[in-house]
């Protein structure tokens, strides 16, 4: 036994701290939800009728196939705009493929909701565009509801199926095509019966992350719903509006939400169950030799695609500049907006820095080592703990905040208001993103390289620090920065759980767009917009750097 | 430098037993080598001695010492993986100093070392250079270095040639077997190629499904293998199932392929099978009219098959009672159709009873 515990101390430790923390930060909140939603007004009956009220409500109701039709709708458009962009990206020869790719990834990490802000400021009521169509006598019909909010999606959400689809493209041996037109398939034969099957288990899981994304998303139907229910946003609606103890009928819907989120896994896993190809590239399949024009329209496509996905952030960050007497635009050129930003404090930005920074660094330093012991130590413990590690993705943020809030509002642990219970929820919510990128250098990383150093005297813990960590460094730097912007740009849980002191950037934002000051939210907006592309674009410079000198 | 004891060594993986009750006795200085197809159990067996794997029973001795219930960390192994697994982060100089450094040997005795080691591996003058500059063959080069500069009780070596070409995999081994001669060290050597095994090893296990076939010199392996599965996977065979007709102390009469030898080495009683095997080197073509040469035996049949090899050939003869027989001979033959085919009785090996 001491042999046994002597060997296997450090997966030990890291499994219990990361069960304590995933049970007490994420299942025990959860629980918290659950049981909200099936007790009475007392919170003291066990009761269906917390349930049967919202589900015999229209207006809930309505919420729920909204919020479903709007996320199917998403990954579908997304799998329509991203399949054809990662075809090109992978297959054709066309120019200028690594900004194609660097430009199409940055939607990921720019807060969706500010591309929606953007379309409310050309397109909406007395959008830019929509007064110069308008004034040339061209009707323009209206962005707000289902549709914009699928337009958004797609152009905030296409990356999530371009960059899993365009490495399956690569990935796929060049011996299955070559067999495949040696066996007399043409060419347009053998890309829809070998070479699009082969990535269609990628296209499914991109776009089950768009779906889940879509459905858990608050800030973009927040701005574009107007007076339409979503669920997402009804839930915190009726969470700040409940007035009982028991904050029942926000619990249902966040159930609501979970049991969606997990019917889309499980259907997603029954489409690729019979579809395991792992066909291990040996030698890439090559460029596919296309006509000029071909080749001409590919590249045109793709541009148009990265910049109509980008055209949004872009226009905020100049209308931020422009002078606005309350909602109205006028032309020139202003540091107003920003002044009137920061005029009453500085705090929201400076809390945004150092929640982003704390939660990058707290679900480094748990995730990390988790992803670790994951994938170098299986067993059914670590299957199991890679389950509950990852599953925090699928479960929406007003959720999450709304069961930290009663988890911890009262008992042994009050942190309700503080900046800390913030930090969690948002350790919480990237723990998914920290393991699994630790996973994945891992695979990269020769098991032989960590028994070499054992071998040579250097014990497990130690060269884990002198070995691993070393080689994975730049994919830890790379987790750690796209962890804190991504947590920068967070608005669902954050919205839940903020209190004054700790107002954050997206909440002055989102206060903006409450009010009529639309010059400060386009303000806020372009902080934000500053604060998540700077750090990625430095590390992109390093991440490239530190991939030179090690091979 | 110490002998290496396994005692009765075992591990189940599952339903698998990867290594079933093996026990092998490696001598102080000698150069041994496992040998078998993949999933014999070779390498879990290397795995345990290094410490990597761990045993469900049995023990592990270097010496006279424990060491089975060492951490890996601890056992003082130098071990060459099959892909080399030198540090990236880290220089030539670095790679080979790792290990010194975790012993706290003085700087200066360190960079001593570590020269004296490169110039052992013929790199004399790379201490700067990264790993990602280094050919597969330099690599292979460091990674021994790496495990040599340690002055290991023993060293292990996990098919460490498997991964170069045909051509450097044969200057390698003779490199590898020259350092061990040098330093006069233990080697537990892990390899699927039976030439390889042959060509370097003081002794050799043979394993199969996680048992010892038979441990002996390169020699006695191929020249006197003890079980069909040795016989046939060291080099290629004739095996050729026989009946024992009678026996007398070790010398006895087998029926085999329609006629009957007298045979030394047959053990059971009338009416017993065995199984012979004849090295195809080991019988010969005769050229029409010829005479068998003295001791020998005919057999006559078919010629049904011929290879053109190069320095030798290879033929395929379907004797009169359906066996088939592949004879390896120097030159292509001047007949076709009917043959006759000449052996020395001597140089047939009797097997045991068939598995």
């Amino acid at each position: 036994m001491r042999a046994f515990l002597g060997r296997n101390a450090f997966p030990m430790t890291v499994f219990a701290i990361a069960s304590a923390f995933l049970g007490l930060f994420f299942l025990w909140p959860l629980l918290k939800v659950f049981g909200a939603s099936i007790l009475d007004a007392s919170g003291n009956h066990f009761t269906l009728a917390n349930y049967i009220t919202i589900l015999s409500n229209r207006f809930f109701l309505n919420g729920l196939t909204n919020s479903l039709g709007i996320a199917a709708s998403a990954a579908i458009c997304t799998a329509l705009v991203g399949v054809p962009f990662a075809f090109c990206l992978a297959r054709l020869p066309i120019g200028g493929k690594a900004v194609l790719l660097a430009l199409a990834a940055l939607p990921l990490v720019l807060p969706s909701f500010v591309s929606a802000y953007a379309l409310v400021l050309m397109f909406g009521r007395s959008g830019i565009v929509t007064d110069m169509l308008q004034s040339i006598g061209i009707p323009f019909e209206s962005i707000y509801g289902a549709k914009g909010i699928v337009v958004v999606y797609t152009l905030t959400l296409y990356p999530y199926i371009v960059l899993p689809v365009t490495a399956a493209f690569k990935s796929i041996d060049v011996s299955v095509e070559e067999a495949a037109q040696n066996l007399g398939a043409s060419r347009a034969r053998m890309l829809r019966t070998v070479t699009l099957p082969l990535v269609l288990p990628s296209i499914l899981a991109g776009a089950l992350l768009v779906f889940i994304e879509a459905l858990e998303n608050f800030g973009v139907p927040f701005v574009l719903a107007e007076d339409r229910p979503i669920l997402s946003v009804e839930a915190y609606k009726l969470f700040v509006g409940e007035t009982t103890d028991n904050p029942a009928s926000a619990s249902v819907l966040g159930m609501l939400l979970i049991v969606c989120t997990v019917i889309a896994l499980l259907v997603q896993r029954g489409l690729l169950a019979r579809r395991n190809f792992a066909t291990g590239a040996r030698r890439s399949a090559p460029l596919i030799g296309v006509s000029p024009a071909l080749r001409w329209l590919g590249s045109v496509y793709c541009w148009l695609v990265v910049a109509a996905a980008l055209v949004p952030f872009v226009a905020v960050v100049v209308i931020s500049f422009m002078p606005f007497s309350g909602p109205v635009l006028h032309t020139g050129f202003s540091v107003g907006n920003f002044t009137q930003l920061f005029e009453r404090s500085y705090r929201p930005l400076t809390n945004t820095l150092m929640l982003a920074t704390l939660a990058a660094c707290g679900a480094t330093l748990i995730g990390v080592p988790t992803g670790y012991v994951i994938t170098r130590h299986r067993s059914r413990l670590s299957a199991l703990i890679d389950i509950v590690a990852t599953s925090p993705f699928a479960v929406a943020g007003t959720v999450l905040g709304i069961g930290m809030v009663m988890a911890f509002s009262s008992g042994f642990l009050i942190l309700t208001g503080t900046w800390l219970i913030m930090v969690l929820a948002y350790m919480v919510r990237k723990l998914p993103f920290s393991v699994r990128s630790a996973g994945a250098i891992l695979h990269q990383i020769d098991p032989s390289l960590e028994e070499a150093s054992i071998n040579l005297g250097v014990p497990p813990a130690l060269t884990f620090a002198r070995i691993t960590v070393p080689l994975m460094l730049g994919g830890i730097v790379g987790g750690f920065v796209l962890t804190f912007v991504t947590v920068a740009s967070e608005l669902s849980s954050t919205i839940v759980l903020y209190s004054g002191p700790w107002t954050t950037m997206t909440v002055a934002m989102f206060q903006a767009l409450e009010g009529t000051s639309a010059g400060v939210a386009a303000a806020a907006a372009t902080v934000l917009i500053i604060c998540t592309i700077l750090p990625v674009a430095l590390v992109y410079r390093l991440l490239r750097r530190h991939e030179l000198s090690m091979l | 430098m110490t002998a290496i004891t396994i005692e009765r060594a075992a591990r189940v993986f599952g339903t698998v037993r990867a290594v079933d009750d093996v026990s092998i006795a490696v001598r102080n200085g000698e150069f041994f080598t496992l040998l078998g197809p993949s999933g014999c159990g070779k390498t879990t067996l290397l795995r345990m001695v290094a410490g990597f794997c761990e045993l469900d029973t049995g023990r592990i001795l270097f010496g006279e010492q424990r060491i089975d219930t060492l951490p890996p960390h601890k056992r003082n192994t130098g071990m060459v993986f099959q892909n080399y697994a030198v540090f990236p982060n880290l220089t030539v100089g670095g790679n080979v100093a790792y290990g010194l450094r975790a012993r706290s040997v003085p700087s200066q005795e360190t960079r001593e070392r570590v020269t004296h080691a490169l110039k052992l591996v013929q790199l004399e003058g790379f201490a700067e250079r990264w790993p990602h500059q280094l050919s597969g063959g330099q690599l292979q080069r460091v990674a021994i270095a790496r495990a040599i500069v340690i002055e290991p009780h023993v060293l292990l070596l996990d098919e460490p040639l498997s991964n170069l070409d045909a051509k450097l995999r044969v200057e390698m081994r003779g490199e590898i077997r020259r350092l061990q001669k040098l330093l006069g060290i233990t080697v537990l050597y892990v390899t699927h190629d039976q030439e390889e095994a042959l060509a370097i090893s003081d002794r050799i296990a043979v394993m199969r499904t996680g048992r010892v076939e038979q441990i002996a010199t390169p020699r006695d392996i191929y020249e006197r293998p003890v079980t069909p599965f040795v016989a046939s996977f060291v080099g290629t065979t004739n095996l050729l199932d026989g009946v024992v007709r009678a026996r007398e102390g070790d010398v006895g009469e087998v029926a085999v392929a329609g006629t009957t030898l007298r045979l030394a080495g047959v053990r059971g009683n009338a009416g017993d099978k065995v199984v012979l095997s004849l090295r195809p080197e080991a019988l010969r073509l005769l050229a029409p009219g010829e005479a068998a040469p003295a001791r020998c035996v005919t057999l006559s049949g078919t010629l049904n098959e011929v290879e053109y090899l190069g320095p030798v050939t290879r033929f395929g003869v379907m004797l009169a009672d359906g066996t088939a027989l592949q004879l390896m001979g120097l030159m292509p033959p001047a007949a076709s159709g009917a043959v006759a085919v000449a052996f020395d009785p001597q140089r047939v090996v009797v097997l045991g009873p068939p598995a």
